[in-house]
């Protein structure tokens, strides 16, 4: 928040917060580009890795909703404050789902390495989604550090891209696997992949919604897009 | 700067040298303060044995039964105490309603009107005028005029000093009730008169009552406004239009006189009057500490 | 320019451009608010803003100090209340107060009680009984005092002082209830129960409290006005006042922005 509290205890407890969910953010991005890495190097060593962040990502939100907590408690928030507090608490959430998806492709990537599969199949177009997933998340994060409504509507359109990009991927796999009986098994990991990618996205775009929560106060969480851009009037 | 240790002791041998030559100075203007005290007291502890041991003596059931004698003859300070209950009764009866309401006007509305400033003035001049002045003022208003001396002069002219004081202690305790207490009053739709009466008046009742014990307190004794309006009488005298006797001025004719009946009648009425007005003041302090 | 969220219920009192000067001071500053009934409206804002003023205009207690006075309108029951020609003692028994300091009658409990009653209704004693029985019931007070309805008003703690005030205001079964800051001197367990009595009190009056406690407005009150120096910053639902401001003065008051 631009403004300084009378309570100089109290702007540093919120500007405490805000760098932890803006850490936590960090080495979420770092776990989908860890993860991205290793499906397209199939590589053990990087999947490692975005597990081992993932122990760390899990601690930070327990500790962040527990500072969340003791500022309810100790403060009795209202108005912004009030709405930037639920939002991190909701932010926090979302990371914390955000690094479980990479995860899952992580141990989806270790699977096909360990079972020794075709290396043959469209991981390339996976890749694109991955990237452009990840930029939403940074994008999203980026535009909360400033509560910025307009890159929100941005980001909002632009997983729906995402979306758009996973109905379009799913429809070439079942292709080939009409084509290609024997690439089913591999296929279905492929869409597992591409569902925890797109669920990424998803989370990115549930941040962005917090961004105009706390901005004007609406909650704009399941409506339509002409409904978004009438709010933000 | 030396090391702390040592900046310190000697800053704590500064301190107590300081706190000694206060503590002496203290100590000093506690005796003197005391040394004050017992000086006054001692001389008022002087007067109330006097007046114990020489009034006492006197005391006697002749006091209150017979009529002050001729010199030398056998007598008591029946109409004496008479005319002094009923001059001081009729001064208080005639003075408080005036001094309560003047006092209700001045506390209750319009206090910083041009009436109410004048009315403060005048009381207070009133309040230290000398009680030989008021009597004087009497005796030309009245007794000149009538071409006698009268109870009721008297009365009028203790009444005259009871107003002020009156006035002045009923405004002030008035003014030392809450301005909340009366909002809360109001705020209830009690109309302004209701609200001094059974409210601002009902709490500072002790308080008003203590101006009037006090007012008739300081009637009881004095004498000057006495000697030009009712005079004295020899005899029972229970009409206000002929002179009445009193305690104060009887006291004064008989005190003087060279008659050793006179002189221990006379110490018999100054201990009557002592106790009197001990036990008005004791009595004012009982009412405002039960408040 | 004031901002108002919803159109509250029926309205209980209006304010039509009110102005009230203290001397020269120009305390209120052109106030418009529909007070709505039956609901507990708040006042808050700084020291100084005009909540207490504004509320003391509502029984013109104003009117005990020559050198205030008020220009306007305040509507009540289709009648201006600054410029009736009734007796001012009535408008009070209409609106009533209790004030910031518990101030307990010189008298017994249940004179205290009675004292506000006897002035406008005639009722047999055992009408009066009935009648101070409810209004200490209502005040929460009643099984603390039953058996010491004689005793003076003045033994009681602070908290129960200020619920007999309370009593002795409802007794006289006013249309509105006026509450100053009713709980700034009690402690937060009396607090609390004074809360209690608000959050019920709101079923039979329309109640308008001012507090400088904002958590107070915000647990008690259903609408609340935001003041600052004199004029009407917003006024809106409780809800969506602490939510989500209209002004960003009011939620820079609320989140303790000010400085």
């Amino acid at each position: 928040m631009p403004e300084k509290h009378l309570s100089t205890q109290f702007d540093s407890d919120l500007d405490k917060i805000s760098s932890r969910v803006m850490e936590m953010g960090g080495l979420v991005e770092s776990q989908i580009y860890q993860a991205i890495y290793a499906m397209s190097h199939f590589s053990a060593e990087s999947a490692n890795q975005v597990l081992e962040i993932e122990i760390r990502v899990n601690s930070m939100e327990i500790e962040i909703d527990r500072e969340l907590a003791s500022v309810i408690a100790r403060r009795q928030p209202a108005a912004n404050d009030l709405r930037l507090i639920l939002a991190m608490s909701k932010t926090t959430a979302n990371l914390e789902r955000v690094g479980d998806e990479a995860s899952k492709i992580a141990r989806m990537v270790k699977s096909i390495i360990d079972s020794g599969t075709s290396r043959a199949l469209p991981s390339n177009d996976l890749r694109v989604a991955a990237d452009l997933a990840a930029g939403l998340l940074r994008k999203a994060l980026d535009s909360f550090a400033r509560l910025d409504t307009s890159s929100a509507v941005d980001i909002l359109k632009e997983d729906d891209l995402l979306d758009q990009e996973f109905d379009g991927f799913v429809r070439k796999l079942i292709t080939y696997m009409m084509e290609d009986p024997r690439t089913i098994s591999s296929s279905l990991d492929l869409l597992f992949i591409a569902k925890a990618i797109e669920r990424i996205g998803d989370h990115a775009k549930n941040i962005a919604e917090f961004i105009v929560y706390v901005v004007k106060g609406t909650d704009i969480r399941h409506s339509s897009m002409n409904d978004i851009e009438t709010a933000l009037r | 700067m030396n090391a702390g240790s040592v900046s310190k002791t000697t800053t704590d041998a500064q301190r107590q040298a300081r706190y000694n030559s206060r503590k002496r100075v203290n100590t000093l203007a506690l005796i003197l303060a005391q040394a004050a005290m017992a000086f006054g007291v001692f001389w008022l502890i002087w007067i109330l044995l006097e007046t114990v041991r020489l009034g006492l003596g006197g005391m006697s059931l002749a006091l209150f039964t017979q009529m002050t004698p001729a010199p030398n003859e056998v007598g008591g300070l029946a109409n004496a105490i008479w005319g002094s209950v009923v001059m001081v009764v009729l001064a208080t009866a005639i003075g408080t309603p005036i001094g309560v309401m003047a006092g209700i006007y001045l506390a209750e509305y319009e206090p910083r009107g041009w009436l109410a400033e004048t009315t403060r003035f005048v009381n207070d001049i009133l309040l230290s005028a000398p009680s030989i002045v008021i009597g004087l003022f009497i005796y030309a208003l009245v007794v000149a005029r009538l071409k006698s001396f009268s109870g009721m002069a008297g009365v009028l002219a203790l009444a005259l000093i009871v107003i002020p004081v009156v006035i002045r202690t009923t405004e002030n305790m008035l003014a030392l009730v809450p301005a909340g207490l009366r909002e809360a009053s109001y705020a209830l739709g009690t109309p302004k008169w209701k609200v001094i009466t059974l409210i601002t008046l009902r709490s500072a009742r002790a308080g008003v009552l203590t101006g009037i014990l006090l007012a008739v307190a300081r009637i009881s004794g004095e004498t000057a406004p006495l000697l030009f309006t009712a005079l004295s009488n020899q005899f029972w005298n229970s009409d206000l239009s002929k002179p009445m006797a009193s305690l104060p001025v009887t006291i004064f004719k008989f005190a003087m006189s060279p008659y050793e009946n006179w002189q221990e009648l006379a110490w018999a009425g100054v201990f009557l009057i002592t106790m009197a007005v001990l036990g008005l003041n004791i009595l004012a302090r009982v009412l405002t500490r039960q408040k | 320019m004031v901002e108002t969220a919803n159109a509250p219920s029926a309205s209980k009192i209006s304010v039509r451009n009110l102005n009230f000067y203290y001397g020269k001071y120009h305390a209120l500053k052109g106030i418009n608010m529909e007070i709505p009934a039956g609901k507990v409206t708040a006042f808050i804002g700084p020291s100084g803003c005009g909540k207490s003023t504004l509320l003391r205009t509502f029984n013109r207690m104003y009117g005990l100090y020559p050198e205030q006075r008020a220009e306007g309108e305040i509507i009540l029951d289709g009648e201006n209340l600054l410029t009736t020609k009734k007796d001012v003692a009535l408008i009070r028994a209409k609106v009533g107060m209790v004030f910031q300091k518990p101030t307990p009658f010189p008298m017994s409990i249940y004179d205290n009680i009675a004292f506000g009653v006897k002035l406008f209704e005639k009722l047999s004693a055992s009408e009066m009984d009935d009648r101070v029985e409810w209004a200490l019931r209502k005040a929460a007070l009643w099984t603390e005092v039953k058996d010491k309805l004689q005793q003076s008003g003045s033994g009681l703690s602070g908290g129960q002082q200020q619920r007999l005030c309370i009593a002795r205001g409802v007794a006289i079964k006013p249309e509105v209830l006026l509450l100053d800051e009713p709980c700034s001197a009690l402690d937060p367990i009396s607090t609390a129960k004074v809360e209690e009595l608000i959050a019920e009190l709101k079923n039979d009056y329309t109640v308008v409290i001012v507090t400088h406690n904002m958590q107070q407005a915000a647990r008690c009150s259903d609408y609340t006005a935001y003041m600052y120096l004199g004029d009407l910053v917003e006024f809106g639902e409780t809800e969506q006042l602490f939510f989500k401001p209209q002004r960003k003065e009011t939620e820079d008051y609320i989140t303790g922005r000010f400085g």
